[in-house]
Formats: structure tokens, C-alpha cells, sequence
């Protein structure tokens, strides 16, 4: 499903970033990056508004040849990136929803863990299945 | 037409386009002077008018854009200044021939021309043309801008009247077709007759007049002409023409909201507050009617008209609308491959719009819709420009990271393979651009505060990117400051086979340009600052060690003051010098090279061996001067890379610096000592050397030390002082002795020299056995512990029939276990400017002695001797040995005694005057008496001077001092009352027996000097004389055979101190027989304050003889 799963932290450096091993990763970096931008616009303009009611799901952020880029923002402004295969057209809103609910749950039970420090790079290996179940699904 | 324009904006729509290019042969640096005074009138109101026209300069202009000149009036060349230079007169009919080709390229659309002739001058130059202009240079033309203003008059005249001409010509004749160079073909044999084609003609036509009255600066007239194009245009579906209404209907708006321009600092309008008004007044009454009627337009619009806010306000679009009306223009222009870069420039536009609107994301979305946008085959140079404009817009809108990305992309563009000649110098300079989207400073000092956060995969990209470019630029020190800089910040993302490559790529860089520690400024002046390493190799601890201690300086501090106070404003103090709060301050010897020190020319050369974990290292350096050198950092050189680290930047590390207090140089001295060097660590770590020795208690060992003066000082003064180190062993008199004299007697000692000195060490412990542990000797009734016994003829020696052997009881072996004894001797010493001053060094020789009991008194009795002066010391004297020894005391024969036997001495001594011995000294009672008691037993102990001698070997004393008690020591005291009994005037003591005759008075005086200080008496004496009969029996019953002539009682008054007393008596003896008279004391109340041995008084021992016969009868 998807080949790329980023976490960001709220100041835009990855905390998290893993993508599918058959391609290059870097490029997935770069992907991840830029799409920071459009995050960072989307959220300013959604914070103008009603601020309790955003939404967290912040829907496509922009489409490349080969891959979409969905966001999400927590409220806490830890960013989830999810790149998907453009090719992919089966998949709908509400799977990439669903995706980031998973991944925002995972990522809350890694921040309870008394024993990670917030900021560190995230190295639990029940997020990591959480996101390795997201990607083997695509196969 | 095929190349873009990115630089674009809508603006530009407004403007008319005038081409400025040399003819002939024009220095560059000579033409852009003009052309920039040129492109200073980008801004001309039109006297006749009050109207503005905007002039649009391009130094280079391809022709085929020309050609869509119809499209977009903006893009027409409809001026042309050619600039050349013109040597002589001959030159002149070439270059105007040259002129007029120039002015072929651009005919069809030129509405004038001009040329500007520099250097002519003469016949030619004194003609007067219009067209032309003659300059002697480029320097003196003062009416340039006069003249260019003039051209675009005329330029503006021309435009006025083709925009009126197109305006009015609407009157029953054919509309030509206006059309695009790649439509021309296909409306070959198209119906020129049809409805469908004439209101095309009319579209494009209004279209075009529209534009023509945009650049005329009649804006709301285009707006009402690009109203009727778009209704016209979208009846018959000629969408490349909508399009292009539509987008003039966008640049007009925008023109209208956004006077200010959209273009940001690049081209920068003039304020517009006046043409905002102009725009106003322009606007002519009735402009709703012109929706109506557009034909009926005049040019005079000057007049001013409040109301017509309405009219304009339906013409004009609103922000929200421009943005849809280009995104439909845009969809049409999408339709036709052809028109690839009027979209893709229709995108730019749009995007500038939207950035000074701030909507980011749909700006983002067109830049999205530009990215994908096909040209067709380009070059690689526009492919560079390409990215860098996308780069640029993307920055604009406030997508750093996106143009970031572009920006990177469009550098790789310059070193793309297909190129022949890379231009790595571009790319290194857009790479550079890059980095503040990737948050990345080559400021390692950004770096050092805790842990990097960042997207480290992309920076290290980016940084290896960097060294690439850099090292194929040709410059290797930028490549290493920047690769230095990638190991140093990205260290913890390196994995360890990248730490490899890059350490051994750096090496390599290296080898051909060392890596320093200065700031390498770029030509443009970007400044790299310097990378030290400070995590390769990590320092976690940083410490100055002080000198050892025999080399360190001390402060004299006698001297203070007078040294100091020429040096500093404070007065000196020992705690200030050596505890400046956190700072460690060491002070160190000129030339002394046991120092910490890292600035030193002389580098240590080490190599840390990989992953090595903590590995101490240890700097040394000789500083050269006196003064105060602060270590504040160190240096290293990893990679080839000399780096500076600062102390107070390392993470781990807080020491700030170090201090160190360097005073003049001093003498050097080496110890050696005539003993082995011991292996004992001394207690104390100021010990530099030590030596071990192991004596018999009692024994004497000589050491010769030798000082070597291995400095460069003269050595001048030498001190010697030693110390005991703690010990629980009680130690009787001084273990070392030396005779500084001797030594100090060679002083100066020049450097190279030597001098010697000789220690003796001599142990002195307690020669006392615990009495427990020792074989008692008491128990054969013959120790005297109270008061002396008459038994003058007590013998001396009692030889012990048998020994007790100890070894049978390993228990009792405790005793032979030996003590130990430390002791130091510090040799203070000094010369040089040093001591000058007032430094000095130490050096400390550490003495361990280990003490093997050699006898030991077990047991210390006195017995009284048959003078009152004397008395018998009986000492039990126990051999620990292992040896035979012989021990003997004041001259007294050799006593032999076997290993662990124990035998009785009796040392027969005077008795001691302890009174002169002793000192009133103002101390505790208990001080005091421990302090007499000591003085007493050395004075009792070098008269006894007791010594003794294993045999084979060695010889020793013993002392008696530590085994003394008060009782013996009281019996041992010379009483302060002396006692003088004279029989017949002859001095009487216990042995002496004095003859008198029977018959004869016997006079008998007794006489008590006072020795002591207090007052003694009254007194009472009492004389008894008694028969002994040698077998213990007494007989006092002599009142027959002895008579007392006069009383044989006895009074003393008081005694002063110093004065004697004299009583005189007299007896007769009857009988002829061995008389013995003794004298008691008959008030004991007396003698209570004083002790029992002051009243010593010695028996007399008379012997009564017959009277000679001669005197007989």
C-alpha cells in the first residue's frame, strides 16, 4: 500500500522514516522533504480558522509522477507522511484515513513508553511492525 | 516559438518591447553602460496624453518570438536601438549598412528606430538626423536619456495610432485574421465568407486591440475590449485566443489591483500612487457604455469621473476571479502543443500573482501544472534555468524546501553527463543556494549544541554534492573544509562503512591540500568558517597535570613582598597563588619539560589507534618565556586536517582553560643515594625517590647522597630538613643526622657538578618487651622496687642457672615481627633567576626503614649500692636475635647471650642530679612530666651507653629510655639532701669503716646541705648504734658497750636552699668491736613531701680498737 511512512517531529526533522527497500531511499527523502512545505502551508491556513474543530487529516498534499504524498498533523504538530504508488488507484480516502488513524495510535503508544524520550529518532519495533503491516499490504 | 521567458509577469503586458543591441563591434563592459542608461526610461508619460507607457528592454531577443507579436502585442519588437562604435568616417557607410540589416530582423513589427554612433566625429557627425545620434563616447552623452525619452514618443505616437486605427476600422471592411506563426497553415482555404470566421476575425481583433490599449495605458478600455474578445472568441471556440482574453483580462486586473507590480525587487515598478490617479482620471465618462459600445471609444479620455467606480469595478475582475480566469486560460492554452510556452509563462505569471496574494498552495498547484508542462526538446542550459525559476517560485511562495529541491536539481542539470564541458563552478554556486532549504549552515558552530536534528540522509547528500563540486571546480580546500565538515557534523549518521569512505576520501584531499584552520572566503564573499574537529577524536576530560614534585616551583615565603610587589598590585598571598577559584593554576619551571602544555612547536606525534575507547594521552611542552600561558584549547591533525578545538566548545568537556604561571628557571637537581632504590611506594606521593633499608633496632647505617646539578642553573642555596612520617612506634632520639656544612660548603654548584652528603640513620625504638610476653625475672626475690635494703654486700650478678627458651611458643614470636619506619628528607633548593625571585624546588628522599628488634629490656630494677651516691641498675635483657650478641654497658665486661635468651645485667651508676636536668617549662603538668622523664632517660641512657653486638656482623646501642619508670627513675635520683657524716672529721660513707679507740670520743658531725630549691626542716635526728652480726641478727642492746656524750638526738632548723646545716655529737665506745651507727629520723611528718631516697642517710661503720699500748694504761 504504501511505500513510504515518515514521522516528523514538530520541528520538522524525521523522527521516524521507512520506506520500501526495493527503491532508492533517498529519493524518498527528498519526497518527504519537500512535501514538509505543504504541510506547513496547509497547516497555517487551517489554523487561521476554527482551531479545535481541524482536522487532522490534511488529504493529498501533492501528486507526483510516480507517488502521492498524503499528511497528517497531530495535535501536538507531529507530522505523519504517508507516499503511496500513483499507480495505485484502488486505494481510497478513507484507507489512507485509516492508515494514519493506525499510524497516530502506534505513534501515541510510543510516546507513552516512559522510556523514550521525546525528539529521540523512534526505534520501537512495534511501531515499526505497525508500519511494516502498512507497507506489506501494497504486495 | 520555443524559448520562455520565465522572467515574465503580467505586468509585462502593459509594456511595449524595445530591442538594444550593438551593431558592429561594441565592448561589452561599453554597451551594458548604455544599455543600462537606456533601461533607466522604462517609464515615460506621455506629455499629450498624461498617459504612461511602460518600455520593456531585451538586450537579446529571438526573432521568432517576434512572430507571435500578433498573439500578444507585448511580445512585438516595436522599437530597436542599435548601439556602435565608429573609429573614422570610412567605417561610417558600413556600419549604417549593418544598422539597417539589423533593423530587416525586426522590420515587420518595428515602429522606429534609432542608432547611437559613438567615437565619430566630423562632417558626418555634424549631420542632423533623427534617427541617428553621434557621440565622441560613451562617457560624454549627456542627452542619452533626453533622446531615448524623444524615441519613445515616437514609438507612443505610432502605437496611439495603430490602437485608434484598429479601434475605428470596424466600418464594413474585412477584419484580417489575425493568427499565430503555427495556425497560419490551417486556415488555408477556410471560408472566408462564413459567420463563424468573421466573428473569429472580430474576437482576435478585439483581442488585439485590447492589447494595443493596455500598452497605450487606456486600462479600462482593455478591459472592455478583452470583455467582448472572451464573449466573442468562446462563441466560436477558438480557445487559443480565449486564452489569450482571458489572460489579458487577467493582466489588466492585476495591473489594477496591484500597481505595485508583480515581479517583487526585480523590476520594481516606480510608486504608482500617480498612475493609481492617472488610472483614475484615464477613465473617461460613460464607461459602462463602453461594454455597449467599445467602438465608439475616443482617445481624448481624460476627462475625470468619479461615477465611472461601477463600470470599473464590473470590467475589472476580482482577485478571486483572476486566479480562475488563468487557470482557464492556462486549460486552453494546455490544448495546443504549440503554445507550450505561452502556458508555461501564463503559470509564471500566475504564480507571481498568487504569491503577492499569498494563496501558496494554489501557486503551488500552478507550479505543479508548469513542472509538467513539455517544451519539447532543450538545451541543458534551459533546462538549468528552467529549474532555477521553479526554484525561484517556489521560494517566493514561501516553499523553501521545494525550491531547495529545484535548486539542487537544476545544479546537477549544470554537471549533467550530456554536457561537454561541465560547469561545476554553476553548479557549486547553486548547490550552495541550496542549503538554507535543507537547514543546513556550514557554521560547525550551529552544529555543537547537543544532538543535530535535521534530515540528516538529505544533508549529507547535499555536503557530499558539495565536496564533488568543489574538488572538479578546482578547488581542493574548499573540498576538504567541507568534507571535514561532513565527518565532523554528520558523524552520527554515518554508518561505519561511510565513516571509512569519507575519512579515506578526505585523506586523499589531504594529501594534496592540508586542511587548516582558517576562513576560506569565496570570491563572492561567502566566508567558510573553519572546522576543527572536536568529535575526532572525542575529548572527554581535559586536566593539567602539575609538575612532579620534585620539579616543582615552590614560593619562598619569607620573601614576600619585595619579590612580588614589583610584579603585581596585590600583596601576595600563598592562597591567591595557588586557588584562583575553579581555575587550576600550576606554576611551572622555565625549561622544565614535564609540563602540559599544547601550544608547543613541537607536536606530539601519536596515533590513536581506531575505536579505541578512552585512551589518555599526555602533552608535555617547554614554554620559552616567563609569564602566564592558559591553555584553552588544543591541537590535533586527523586526516591531514589540522584543527584549533577550543576547550569551552567541546561538548563533554567543562573546563573552560587551564593556567599555568611560568616563573624563572631554576636549578635542577638529581638524586642518587649510596642504597638501592627502594621498590616501597612511600606513604606521601611528593616522595621522588626513596631508598629501603632494614636495621637492628639500635643499629647505625650510613647513606651517602649525591646531588648531580643536572640543570642549566648554578645551584646556590641547599637546606636540608627531614620528618618522620607518623608511626605508632615510640622512637627514642633522631633517625637521621647529617652535617649540611659539609655540603654547603661546596655551594655554588655549577651545573654538571656534584656534591655529596653523608646521612647517618640510626634507629632508636623502644627497647621496652611487653612484659607479658617476655620471660619475668622477677620472681627470684632478689629486684628491689621499694625502699632500698641495708645489704651493702649484695652481689652484683646473678647469673640465671638455666634460660627460658621462647622459640618453643611460635605466640611469643610477635615481638621479632618488625617495625617499620618512614622518614623523609627534604632537600630544599634554589638558584638562578629563580631565585631571584624567591622560588625554590624540593626534592623529598623517602626513607623506609624496616626495624628488626634487636634486645629487648624486659624488665628494669635498681638496687641500692652500698654508697648513697651510687645504686645498681638491673636490667633483664632479652636477645630476639637470631645471633649470638654480646652486649655490654659503661666499660663492663661482654655479656654473651644466645638467640631468644634472657639474662640479668647490673650496671652499677652515680647517681643523677635530675634537678639541673630539668626545665620549668610553661606547660601542662602531664607535658611536663613526660617531657622531665624523657630528659632524665637520655641523660641516664648516654651514661649507661649501652651497647651491643652480634658478633659476626653488626654492632648497636640499646637504650633503657622507654623502660624506665617513675619508682626507678626516683631511685636513680640523686637525693637534693646531702648527707656528710664525719667520724672524727673523716668523711663516712657505707663502705668506709673508720677505727676510733675504745676510750676516746669519737666525734661525729653530720652535715645536710640543701641542694634543692625549696626549704627543708625542721628536722629530727636520731642516733642508734647496733651490733650486725652478719647472720641477720641485730643486737641494739648496747647501752653498756657505746655512750653517747651529750644528747644522740639531733635538731636541724630550716635549711635554705644552697645552705647546709651542721650538728655535732660525740660518743665513747667502752668496748673494743665493730659498731655501725644509724641515723634516724624521728618525725615522719617531715618527710611526707619529700621522697624517701632524700633522707639517704649512709650507716656509719665504726670499729672500735684497743688503745695502743704505748698510750695504754
Amino acid at each position: 500500500m504504501a511505500v513510504c511512512v515518515a514521522v516528523i517531529a514538530k520541528e520538522n526533522y524525521p523522527l521516524y522514516i521507512r520506506s520500501v527497500p526495493t527503491q532508492n531511499e533517498l529519493k524518498f527523502h527528498y519526497t518527504v522533504h519537500t512535501s514538509l512545505d505543504v504541510v506547513e502551508e496547509k497547516v497555517s491556513a487551517v489554523g487561521k480558522a476554527l482551531a479545535d474543530q481541524r482536522e487532522l487529516y490534511l488529504g493529498l498534499l501533492y501528486p507526483t509522477e510516480d507517488y502521492k504524498v498524503y499528511g497528517y498533523v497531530t495535535n501536538s504538530k507531529v507530522k505523519f507522511v504517508i507516499v503511496v504508488d500513483s499507480s495505485n488507484t484502488s486505494l481510497r480516502d478513507n484507507e489512507i484515513r485509516s492508515m494514519f488513524r493506525k499510524l497516530h495510535n502506534s505513534f501515541t503508544d510510543v510516546m507513552c513508553n516512559p522510556f523514550y524520550n521525546p525528539g529521540d529518532a523512534i526505534q520501537s519495533r512495534a511501531f515499526d511492525s505497525v508500519v511494516s503491516g502498512m507497507m506489506v499490504q501494497a504486495c | 516559438m520555443s524559448i520562455p521567458d520565465y522572467m515574465q509577469c503580467a505586468e509585462d503586458h502593459q509594456s511595449v518591447l524595445v530591442v538594444v543591441q550593438p551593431v558592429g563591434i561594441v565592448p561589452e563592459d561599453q554597451f551594458f553602460r548604455i544599455y543600462k542608461r537606456i533601461s533607466s526610461v522604462c517609464q515615460q508619460s506621455i506629455r499629450s496624453s498624461q498617459r504612461l507607457l511602460y518600455i520593456r528592454y531585451r538586450h537579446h531577443y529571438p526573432p521568432e518570438n517576434n512572430e507571435w507579436g500578433d498573439f500578444q502585442t507585448h511580445r512585438k519588437v516595436v522599437g530597436l536601438i542599435a548601439i556602435t562604435t565608429c573609429a573614422s568616417a570610412k567605417e561610417w557607410p558600413q556600419t549604417s549598412e549593418r544598422f539597417h540589416g539589423q533593423k530587416e530582423v525586426f522590420g515587420s513589427t518595428l515602429y522606429d528606430s534609432r542608432l547611437l554612433v559613438f567615437g565619430l566625429q566630423g562632417e558626418i557627425a555634424e549631420q542632423h538626423r533623427t534617427d541617428v545620434a553621434f557621440y565622441p563616447d560613451c562617457d560624454s552623452c549627456p542627452d542619452l536619456e533626453r533622446r531615448v525619452e524623444d524615441f519613445v514618443e515616437s514609438i507612443f505616437i505610432v502605437l496611439e495610432s495603430k490602437r485608434l486605427d484598429r479601434t475605428t476600422d470596424k466600418s464594413g471592411d474585412k477584419i484580417p485574421l489575425l493568427c499565430v506563426p503555427f495556425e497560419k497553415k490551417d486556415f488555408v482555404g477556410l471560408d472566408t465568407d462564413s459567420r463563424h470566421y468573421k466573428k473569429r476575425c472580430q474576437g482576435r481583433m478585439r483581442k488585439h486591440v485590447g492589447d494595443l490599449c493596455l500598452q497605450a495605458g487606456m486600462l479600462q478600455d482593455a478591459l472592455v475590449h478583452y470583455h467582448m474578445a472572451v464573449e466573442l472568441l468562446r462563441s466560436v471556440n477558438d480557445f487559443l485566443w480565449l486564452g489569450a482574453a482571458l489572460e489579458g483580462l487577467c493582466s489588466a486586473s492585476v495591473i489594477f489591483h496591484y500597481p505595485g507590480g508583480t515581479a517583487g525587487k526585480r523590476a520594481a515598478r516606480k510608486p504608482s500612487i500617480s498612475q493609481a490617479a492617472d488610472s483614475g482620471k484615464r477613465h473617461r465618462p460613460g464607461a459602462q457604455e463602453l461594454l455597449i459600445d467599445p467602438g465608439a471609444l475616443t482617445t481624448n479620455g481624460i476627462n475625470a469621473d468619479t461615477s465611472s467606480e461601477i463600470g470599473r469595478a464590473k470590467n475589472c475582475l476580482s482577485p478571486e476571479d483572476i486566479i480562475e480566469k488563468y487557470k482557464e486560460a492556462i486549460s486552453y492554452y494546455g490544448k495546443y502543443k504549440n503554445a507550450g510556452v505561452i502556458e508555461l509563462e501564463a503559470c509564471v505569471k500566475a504564480v507571481r500573482v498568487l504569491a503577492i496574494q499569498k494563496r501558496a498552495m494554489e501557486a503551488s498547484e500552478f507550479l505543479q501544472n508548469a513542472v509538467y508542462i513539455n517544451l519539447g526538446q532543450l538545451s541543458e542550459e534551459e533546462k538549468i534555468q528552467r529549474y532555477s525559476v521553479l526554484s525561484e517560485l517556489y521560494d517566493l511562495i514561501g516553499f523553501h524546501r521545494k525550491s531547495a529541491f529545484f535548486k539542487r536539481v537544476a545544479a546537477m542539470q549544470c554537471v549533467a553527463p550530456t554536457i561537454p564541458e561541465p560547469g561545476w563552478r554553476a553548479c557549486y554556486k547553486l548547490l550552495l543556494e541550496t542549503l538554507p532549504g535543507y537547514c543546513l549552515s556550514l557554521d560547525p558552530k550551529d552544529f555543537s549544541k547537543g544532538t543535530h536534528h535535521g534530515w540528516a540522509a538529505v544533508q549529507m547528500r547535499l555536503l557530499h554534492e558539495l565536496v564533488y563540486a568543489s574538488r572538479r571546480m578546482g578547488n581542493p580546500g574548499l573540498s576538504v573544509r567541507h568534507l571535514s565538515f561532513l565527518l565532523q557534523t554528520m558523524l552520527d549518521f554515518l554508518s561505519d562503512q561511510e565513516k571509512k569512505e569519507v575519512t579515506q576520501s578526505l585523506e586523499n584531499y589531504t594529501s594534496k591540500c592540508p586542511g587548516g584552520m582558517e576562513v576560506i572566503t569565496l570570491p563572492d564573499g561567502l566566508k567558510f568558517p573553519p572546522v576543527p574537529f572536536t568529535k575526532l577524536p572525542i575529548v572527554r576530560f581535559v586536566k593539567l597535570l602539575n609538575l612532579p614534585v620534585s620539579l616543582r616551583p615552590h614560593k619562598v615565603k619569607g620573601l614576600l613582598g619585595e619579590n612580588m610587589s614589583s610584579k603585581s598590585p596585590f600583596i601576595y598571598s600563598p592562597i591567591i597563588l595557588h586557588n584562583r577559584g575553579d581555575e587550576r593554576c600550576k606554576k611551572i619551571d622555565e625549561d622544565t619539560c614535564w609540563l602540559i602544555l599544547f601550544s608547543c612547536s613541537l607536536p606530539a606525534a601519536l596515533a590513536l589507534p581506531a575505536e579505541s575507547g578512552l585512551y589518555p594521552v599526555t602533552l608535555v611542552g617547554v614554554p620559552r618565556t616567563v609569564g602566564s600561558i592558559t591553555v584553552n584549547g588544543y591541537h590535533t591533525s586527523v586526516f591531514g586536517v589540522n584543527s584549533d578545538c577550543l576547550l569551552e566548545g567541546l561538548p563533554g568537556v567543562k573546563t573552560g582553560g587551564c593556567m599555568v604561571e611560568v616563573v624563572p628557571s631554576l636549578p635542577r637537581l638529581l638524586l642518587s643515594t649510596s642504597l638501592p632504590r627502594s621498590p616501597h611506594v612511600a606513604a606521601s606521593e611528593d616522595i621522588s625517590s626513596s631508598v629501603a633499608l632494614q636495621l637492628f633496632n639500635g643499629e647505625t647505617q650510613t647513606l651517602t647522597v649525591t646531588l648531580d646539578n643536572i640543570g642549566t642553573e648554578t645551584l646556590e642555596t641547599l637546606e636540608l630538613s627531614s620528618k618522620i612520617i607518623s608511626t605508632k612506634e615510640k622512637l627514642l632520639g633522631d633517625i637521621l643526622n647529617w652535617d649540611i656544612q659539609e655540603a654547603q660548603s661546596h655551594l655554588p654548584l655549577l651545573p654538571g657538578c656534584s656534591l655529596s652528603l653523608t646521612v647517618n640513620i640510626r634507629v632508636k625504638l623502644d627497647f621496652s618487651g611487653q612484659e607479658n610476653l617476655l620471660p619475668d625475672l622477677s620472681d627470684d626475690g632478689i629486684s628491689v622496687t621499694g625502699l632500698p635494703i641495708s645489704s651493702p654486700l649484695r652481689q652484683v650478678l646473678k647469673p640465671r642457672p638455666e634460660s627460658k627458651a621462647l622459640s618453643a611458643d611460635p605466640g611469643k614470636n610477635e615481638h621479632t615481627h618488625f617495625k617499620t619506619l618512614e622518614a623523609v628528607m627534604t632537600f630544599k633548593y634554589s638558584g638562578g633567576g629563580g631565585h631571584v625571585e624567591g622560588f625554590y624546588r624540593e626534592l623529598c628522599l623517602g626513607i623506609h626503614v624496616d626495624v628488626e628488634p634487636s634486645v629487648f629490656f624486659t624488665r628494669v630494677s635498681t638496687l641500692p649500692a652500698t654508697s648513697m651516691r651510687q645504686c645498681h641498675l638491673l636490667l633483664d635483657v632479652f636477645n630476639s636475635t637470631e645471633h649470638e650478641l654480646t652486649i655490654n654497658a659503661k666499660n663492663n665486661q661482654d655479656l654473651l647471650l644466645y638467640a631468644s635468651e634472657c639474662q640479668r645485667m647490673a650496671i652499677q651508676v652515680d647517681k643523677f642530679e635530675f634537678e639541673s636536668v630539668c626545665v620549668q617549662p610553661e606547660q601542662s603538668q602531664q607535658q611536663w612530666e613526660t617531657e622531665r622523664q624523657q630528659a632524665q632517660g637520655s641523660l641516664i641512657n648516654s651514661t649507661l651507653s649501652i651497647r651491643w653486638a652480634i658478633i659476626s656482623f653488626t654492632i648497636g646501642e640499646a637504650s633503657v629510655e622507654g623502660v624506665l619508670n617513675q619508682l626507678v627513675l626516683d631511685h636513680l635520683q640523686l637525693a637534693p639532701l646531702q648527707w656528710d657524716v664525719l667520724v672524727n672529721g673523716k668523711q663516712c660513707d657505707c663502705d668506709i669503716v673508720t677505727d676510733c679507740r675504745v676510750g676516746d670520743p669519737v666525734s661525729l658531725e653530720v652535715k645536710l646541705t640543701n641542694h634543692s630549691k625549696k626549704e627543708v626542716g625542721p628536722l629530727a635526728l636520731t642516733l642508734v648504734a647496733f651490733q650486725d652480726y652478719q647472720n641477720g641478727i641485730q643486737n641494739h642492746d648496747l647501752q653498756d658497750a657505746v655512750t653517747f656524750i651529750g644528747s644522740n638526738t639531733f635538731y636541724i632548723d630550716k635549711v635554705n636552699p644552697t645552705f647546709s646545716s651542721t650538728c655535732t655529737g660525740a660518743l665513747l665506745f667502752l668496748y673494743t668491736g665493730d659498731f655501725y651507727l644509724s641515723i634516724k629520723f624521728q618525725d615522719d611528718s617531715t618527710r611526707r613531701d619529700l621522697p624517701p631516697a632524700f633522707f639517704g642517710l649512709p650507716t656509719v661503720h665504726i670499729r672500735a680498737l684497743e688503745s695502743p699500748i704505748e698510750n695504754g694504761a
